[in-house]
């Protein structure tokens, strides 16, 4: 043991190149993103701390402050809320911004005794789904409301899913549809049988070649970032309010890096460019 | 947070701090920690791909209860069950998924006999209603597009000049009728349209970055 640590300390031995040298180099072509990744970063918790300390307030969602109001027209209409999560795995972005929407709808639902729905396409979003809403009802004492029948796995194949869902929305007429997460071509489907049964609709996705469906078809759709940062807005955590102005720093650095970048192109210089290939 | 909870957190932080180390960092010794991760997705994957059977149960547990209650509709969970339960059977004995390809167990004529009827189900009717229902969206698109395209305010104008412009230059027609057209369409899907979507993709991009990493660190924002 000694030998071997006296080896490490001195470099002039064979057995310390052998024993202590640790192959690694940097990927190629990842080097500029490693850079930027860290700079964003940085900006996205100093802006958190800034917002928090000062208590910026933010531009509010309309469509978020208008969910409490909506669940609570279900009540009052004794008809139910229905939620899909979306068709993708439950290891994408969307997904998990979707759960994590489903947490507080649910919570509310609870509350007001208002009967949820949750159709899903992925069984193992279908087993987070299903202990998500069970747990909300159990808090709020209103667990003789949720049923197996609540929270459903339809299929996990893209048109068999929203026909099952297109059925569902046709049988159960909810007051509010809600479907934000992954969507692909079932999204309108889910959107227009959604529209000719729900009395109100929210929406929203990352994916911009269905976001055109969304906002045709929804009362409200949370566009891109808005779907990560619903849950800011949602809670009564002051400080979430703080993770909002955070991503909105590192858009001020991708949109100086786009001018600096256009502009020296423009002039023959390839410098940003050229970095970012690093 | 309790014992557990911090303990989960140290597992989800330092899961995704290996990850993303491996993607910018090779490190081939001592140890290759790409080899590592790719292992490590593979034993998740498997993971995640066991808990199908919670699906099936979840399925037959609602449509067995709606056959045996003789609730609305019914028929259609009988069906339902009927289909996928047999579907499952006609594709373990003959199908590219065949768990005995060899016939060691289940008999060649059997296979034989089930197999025309697993092709009829799969390409005749399986295949067919899937394109029945993706072609539904023809007409949702025109039903959607007849409610968008309204010239209520001067954005949904423009929205409205712009989709019309985009929508001739597609047809075939349009170069007959005046050759601009098609550049008029090309101007706009790579320009207006390229930018929006790149917008917001980069704002996407970076909530999910906030996302991902206050999920990693459930870090107290502003503390």
């Amino acid at each position: 043991m000694q030998q071997s640590i006296r080896n490490i300390l001195n470099p002039s031995t064979d057995n310390c190149k052998k024993s202590a040298y640790v192959m690694f180099e940097l990927a190629k072509g990842r080097m500029a993103q490693a850079l930027l990744l860290m700079i964003v970063l940085t900006a996205i918790f100093a802006a958190s701390r800034i917002a928090s300390k000062r208590k910026l307030k933010t531009r509010g969602i309309p469509g978020i402050e208008r969910l409490d109001k909506w669940i609570k027209q279900a009540a009052d209409l004794n008809r139910p809320v229905f939620f899909t999560p979306g068709t993708g795995a439950v290891t994408t972005p969307d997904t998990l911004a979707a759960l994590a929407l489903l947490d507080h709808v649910a919570k509310r639902c609870a509350e007001l005794s208002v009967r949820l729905i949750v159709a899903n396409a992925d069984f193992n979003v279908h087993q987070v789904t299903e202990d998500m809403v069970r747990n909300a009802y159990d808090k709020a004492g209103n667990g003789q409301l949720y049923s197996s029948d609540s929270v459903r796995y339809i299929s996990g194949r893209q048109f068999a899913f929203a026909a099952g869902v297109m059925g569902l929305l046709r049988r159960e007429k909810p007051a509010l549809n809600i479907f934000v997460g992954d969507y692909q071509a079932e999204a309108l489907e889910i959107a227009e049988a959604g529209r000719d049964e729900a009395i109100a609709q929210f929406g929203g996705t990352s994916n911009v070649d269905q976001l055109p469906f969304f906002m045709a078809t929804c009362d409200h759709t949370l566009i891109g970032e808005e779907l990560y940062t619903a849950q800011g807005y949602l809670t009564d955590d002051p400080h979430a309010i703080s993770s909002l102005v955070g991503p909105d720093a590192g858009k001020i650095i991708a949109i100086l890096l786009i001018l600096a970048g256009a502009l020296l192109a423009s002039f023959g210089n390839q410098l940003i460019s050229t970095f970012l290939k690093l | 947070m309790t014992r557990a909870e911090l303990l989960l957190q140290v597992l989800i932080f330092s899961l995704g701090f290996f990850y993303a180390l491996v993607y910018y960092v090779r490190v081939t010794e001592p140890v290759d920690l790409q080899a590592v991760s790719d292992q490590l997705f593979a034993y998740l994957t498997s993971m995640l791909t066991a808990a199908f059977a919670i699906g099936i149960i979840n399925l037959t547990r609602i449509h067995w209860g709606n056959v045996k209650g003789r609730r609305p509709a019914w028929k259609y969970s009988l069906v339902l069950l009927v289909c996928m339960y047999g579907m499952a059977v006609a594709s373990m004995i003959a199908s590219p998924f065949a768990v005995d390809p060899q016939n060691v167990v289940i008999p060649a004529s059997l296979v034989s006999l089930v197999d025309p009827i697993w092709e009829f189900l799969y390409y005749k009717v399986l295949v067919s209603v899937n394109a029945t229902i993706f072609s539904l969206l023809a007409f949702f698109i025109a039903s959607a597009a007849y409610r968008a395209f309204k010239a209520r305010s001067l954005e949904s104008s423009i929205l409205l000049v712009a989709g019309l412009l985009v929508v001739i230059g597609q047809a075939p027609i349009a170069d007959l009728i005046w050759p601009g057209f098609s550049s008029i369409r090309d101007w706009i899907m790579a320009y207006p349209n390229t930018a929006g979507q790149r917008g917001i993709i980069i704002g996407a991009a970076l909530g999910i970055l906030a996302f991902s990493v206050r999920r990693m660190i459930r870090y107290p924002w502003g503390r």
